[in-house]
């Protein structure tokens, strides 16, 4: 059997801001291909989680390694494709077409003098094809409708060919209907290309059937291999502090 | 009338060293405008203010001590913003009343309360010797050379700095290198634009070049016309009015400012 390295590895995870905790030894691994989501109720501490996997909190204590790296050592960053919580809320006026933004995630692979390459330019075709944004290359952003701007961001994260997508909230922005469709992209992208997916969401009812592992995140982090044991009423009510009952209302609109 | 304009040397070397101070500063500007360092170029510009009172009293070359000085200050905002999330608009208020009454002492106590300083003050097209002019290009060709190269990566910075350090760019270097750039070329411009009104020529460009919402490249260049335009129309304006040369640029490119801003009104 092949000996296989996590991408992340945590250990003992602490976070606390003036000597409160917001999160409290969290410990997980996460392998290549996996396809990963995290729920936890408003301030539980998922996007301080996911941030300090990138390195822009500090954790209080604890070790994050990537790739086998302790994570100050890690220098392949390229690998990994971040799209942070509200990242469609671009400021109207900032001066970018589609292209500008998906090019953005060439940046740091091209050389400092070196020319966007033809090897850059398929790297950008092939995330803009992907995303479904190729017809909108030469519109302004900033005009753009949220769903629209959020797959462009996510066109960004993969212009880099990431080995890992991290995603904030991906979802909002894109209206009910398409939420379903919205994932089930997500979904090939960890199928046919091999990404692994890690995301944050509130939908839990819309991703239910498909995810393979579920974090939840309230201070504390609970890893479930079984999500739809997870999403029993019990958990739910202990981990949001209401009566999931609610929640379950929700799951039957879709 | 503009042949007898350029028979003048004085108009020459000012034309000259205009031309290099629109480059650079449209060029820097859009970087300010996108990271909303706006008030960075106006502290820094009266830092710049500092090191021309120390040259004008201790008799060194007040353009190189403008550089010096704006440079330190560049740095230690940076670094206030860095180390300590310590950058506000009231922290950058307190650094350039500060600096500009500390140029103001220097000044009084040595003397030099003159039309020199009036003219580093507003810019003037009568003072650009042939050495300001070698010292403009020499440190305008770096500063041109270090945005050159960094463009992308700044664009970048400015669109989303926390996504530019995941995605692997060296973000806190390139915040010195831009800050740092930015100091130089404040610094060289006050020659022909003065401390008071520097800010406005790196920001006004950029701001009306917005206004038409098209994308980097474009935006880029159009802020490069437009600055370009205003220097040559205030140096022009300046010389046969015999008028301040940065408040006539300042005109002017407020001119093109309400011009875009009407232009593109929706
Ligand atoms: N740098 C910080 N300084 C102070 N408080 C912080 C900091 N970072 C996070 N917090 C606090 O940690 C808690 C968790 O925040 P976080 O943004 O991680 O929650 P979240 O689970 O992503 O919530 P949401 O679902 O609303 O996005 C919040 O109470 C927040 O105020
Ligand atoms: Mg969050």
């Amino acid at each position: 059997m092949k000996f296989k390295v996590p991408i992340f590895d945590v250990k003992n995870l602490n976070f606390s801001v003036k000597g409160q905790s917001i999160l409290s030894n969290i410990s997980f691994e996460i392998f290549a291909e996996e396809y990963i989501a995290i729920i936890g109720p408003n301030g539980g501490g998922k996007t301080t989680l996911i941030r300090m996997l990138l390195g822009l909190d500090k954790p209080t204590n604890g070790n994050i390694k990537i790739y086998g790296k302790k994570l100050e050592d890690f220098k392949d960053w390229y690998k990994i494709g971040y799209v942070p919580q509200r990242a469609s809320l671009v400021d109207s006026s900032f001066p970018a077409t589609v292209l500008d933004i998906v090019k953005m995630g060439r940046t740091s692979q091209r050389g400092f003098f070196s020319s966007f390459s033809e090897e850059d330019k398929q790297f950008v075709q092939d995330a803009m094809a992907k995303m479904d944004v190729l017809d909108l290359s030469d519109k302004m952003v900033g005009m753009l409708s949220g769903g629209q701007r959020q797959r462009v961001m996510i066109a960004r994260a993969l212009a880099s060919k990431p080995k890992i997508l991290i995603l904030d909230e991906p979802n909002t922005g894109v209206d009910m209907v398409s939420q379903k469709s919205f994932y089930a992209l997500l979904r090939q992208l960890n199928k046919d290309d091999g990404i692994t997916i890690v995301f944050i969401t509130h939908d839990i009812g819309v991703i239910a059937d498909d995810i393979a592992r579920l974090f939840t995140i309230n201070q504390k982090a609970t890893i479930c291999n079984n999500p739809k044991q997870a999403l029993s009423c019990q958990e739910m009510s202990e981990l949001y502090g209401i009566d999931a009952h609610l929640l379950h209302v929700h799951k039957h609109e879709h | 009338m503009l042949i007898e304009m350029f028979s003048y040397d004085f108009m020459q070397r000012a034309f000259l060293a205009g031309i290099i101070i629109a480059i650079l500063a449209s060029l820097s500007g859009t970087f300010v405008v996108l990271r909303r360092y706006s008030m960075i170029s106006e502290t820094l510009a009266h830092s710049a203010l500092v090191g021309v009172a120390v040259g004008l009293v201790a008799g060194y070359n007040p353009l190189w001590m403008a550089v010096v000085f704006a440079i330190i200050s560049a740095w230690l905002i940076e670094y206030l913003r860095s180390a300590f999330s310590l950058y506000s608009d009231s922290v950058l208020a307190i650094m350039l009343s500060g600096s500009l009454a500390v140029a103001v002492i220097i000044v009084s106590l040595g003397g030099a309360f003159n039309n020199s300083l009036f003219s580093y003050l507003f810019g003037s097209i009568l003072s650009v010797s042939i050495e300001d002019v070698i010292t403009i290009a020499a440190f305008g060709s770096i500063a041109l050379v270090m945005l050159l190269i960094f463009s992308k990566e700044l664009y970048f910075i400015a669109y989303d700095e926390e996504v530019a350090k995941t995605s692997g760019v060296k973000v806190k270097f390139l915040n010195f290198l831009l800050v740092s750039v930015v100091a130089i070329i404040i610094a060289l411009s006050i020659r022909i634009v003065g401390t008071l009104l520097i800010g406005a020529l790196m920001v006004i460009p950029t701001v009306s070049a917005l206004q038409f919402r098209v994308g980097f490249l474009k935006t880029v260049i159009i802020s490069l016309i437009f600055a370009l335009a205003s220097v040559s129309a205030g140096m022009t304006l300046s010389f046969y009015f015999s008028l301040p040369s940065g408040a006539t640029i300042v005109l002017c490119v407020l001119f093109i400012f309400i011009v875009s801003l009407i232009a593109n009104r929706r």
